[in-house]
């Protein structure tokens, strides 16, 4: 998810201290606590399974790229960095084989579904 | 911080009643769900010809960075087009393009009071047996628009005028050029939509027309019986091609789960509605085309809220919001235009 989560975390420490002074409207106030609310669902969804989904997709995209290697460095912004690389490698691969190789341009798309369905919250529309 | 805008945002209204005298400010309270602009209501109260007076108005102000960059006066003159046509749209007042009143532009509106907009109130009674006539509504009112002439209108004057032939390129390409310069990772669903985006072009427009721009579930004002009063947020407002319009009110983020155009009637029922209303035919392929594009527009506008937090341009929950709950929701809906989920 971007932005990161312990960036969107940070703001929202610095705006619930905000929002505990007495002289902030109350409209205000429940505006950005019941958004802050939302947004600390949808961290919490996030929270168990962002670096197995990370690795586990990591893992998928290489095999399409026909690339080897391992995760090794678990922290997020070291997967998340991986996942941006081998992302836009995807992008590449899938521009050049897009009506040249059906079979792997099967295999790229499946792998997309793939990576809609790991970044899937509870309750969006589609 | 909106006790403080009262007493100022008074001050800008006297000066324009000159009439008026006791002019005052009440009530000042924050409408939650704008990202584009800061939106409150209000109560004006004044005197004039020894006669007390009150009036429900709405301020819509630009926030320091928004989910959407827009010009206020094409806002500002769409709302102002549309009101008292068949098209229902609030009444605009006043705009204010400088910074110095309220610190950054805003305009004051007349505010059509006593309906709701959440799309959540319609999945449950008494909006939920509505569905069928609010739909009957609500593409109705797409296909005024659409058979609106921009010129009669005066909208030519403050709208980028445009050929039939290039409403797909300039809009596709405006887009595209947002994701390129905001994306904060690569989006290989979105990618690859632009590219059968760009090998498969839409026929010309029918017709160049007033484009809404967010013409969607939630962004108009509706009742228990199913009559829509107002149609809102107007700020992507733009000439080009009426299918444009269509393809955003179809696009599946819009069905909020349900599987349904705007989560109200099939996609068949609202597309013949607004063929009857418009007398344009909605080509499938070129709907389709349509369709998509508002995808990859969606995601555009994900990617910039997430955008302007990022880089601290604007770090209220709001900017936060839209990409965290519809990115990957906008590249599923890609994936079931393109047939592929």
């Amino acid at each position: 998810m971007k932005p990161d989560v312990p960036h969107v975390l940070g703001e929202m420490a610095q705006l619930l201290v905000r929002n505990a002074d007495p002289s902030v409207h109350p409209a205000d106030r429940a505006s950005a606590l019941g958004l802050t609310a939302a947004l600390l669902g949808f961290a919490a969804q996030a929270w168990d399974g962002t670096a197995h989904n990370l690795v586990q997709e990591n893992k998928a995209i290489r095999k399409v790229l026909g690339e080897t290697g391992a995760d090794e460095d678990l922290r997020l912004t070291v997967l998340s960095a991986e996942n941006a690389r081998l992302r836009q490698a995807l992008i590449e691969l899938h521009e050049k084989v897009e009506g040249q190789d059906p079979a792997k341009e099967a295999e790229i798309w499946a792998e997309l579904v793939a990576s809609t369905e790991r970044r899937t919250v509870l309750g969006a529309p589609v | 911080m909106t006790a403080s805008l009262e007493p100022r945002i008074a001050a800008y209204i006297a000066e324009r009643m000159p009439q008026a005298r006791d002019v005052a400010v009440a009530g000042l309270t924050r409408i939650s769900g704008g990202a584009s602009r800061e939106t409150y209501r209000f109560v004006l109260s004044w005197t004039e010809g020894g006669q007390a007076r009150e009036r429900k108005l709405i301020l819509r102000r630009d926030p320091p960075a928004s989910l959407i960059d827009t010009e206020r006066r094409i806002e500002f003159e769409a709302y102002r087009a549309f009101h008292g046509s068949a098209v229902p749209a609030p009444e605009m007042l006043w705009l204010e393009e400088g910074d110095g009143p309220l610190d950054h532009p805003f305009f004051i509106a007349a505010e059509i009071a006593g309906f709701q907009a959440s799309p959540a109130l319609l999945w449950a009674a008494p909006y939920i047996a509505t569905h069928e006539r609010l739909a009957e509504r609500k593409w109705t009112i797409l296909g005024e628009i659409a058979k609106a002439d921009p010129v009669a209108l005066g909208l030519d004057k403050v709208m980028e005028p445009i050929a039939p032939e290039d409403c797909w390129k300039r809009e596709l390409g405006y887009w595209e050029g947002v994701l390129d310069s905001d994306e904060a990772e690569p989006l290989p669903i979105i990618r690859a939509a632009i590219r059968w985006l760009r090998a498969n072009p839409p026929p010309p427009a029918q017709k160049v027309g007033v484009v809404h721009g967010d013409y969607r579930t939630g962004n108009f004002l509706f009742d228990t019986e199913g009559e829509i009063h107002g149609v809102l947020d107007w700020e992507m407002s733009h000439l080009g091609d009426p299918l444009e319009d269509l393809g955003w009110s179809l696009q599946p983020v819009w069905s909020f789960g349900r599987e349904l155009a705007g989560g109200l009637v099939p996609d068949d029922r609202a597309v013949a509605i607004w063929e009857k209303a418009s007398g344009l035919k909605a080509d499938p392929a070129a709907l389709k085309w349509w369709t998509l594009f508002n995808c990859v527009k969606g995601q555009a506008i994900w990617i910039s809220s997430a955008r302007a937090f990022i880089d601290g341009g604007n770090t209220e929950p709001i900017m936060v919001y839209p990409p965290w709950a519809l990115q990957n929701a906008q590249d599923r809906a890609a994936l079931k235009v393109m047939g592929r989920l």
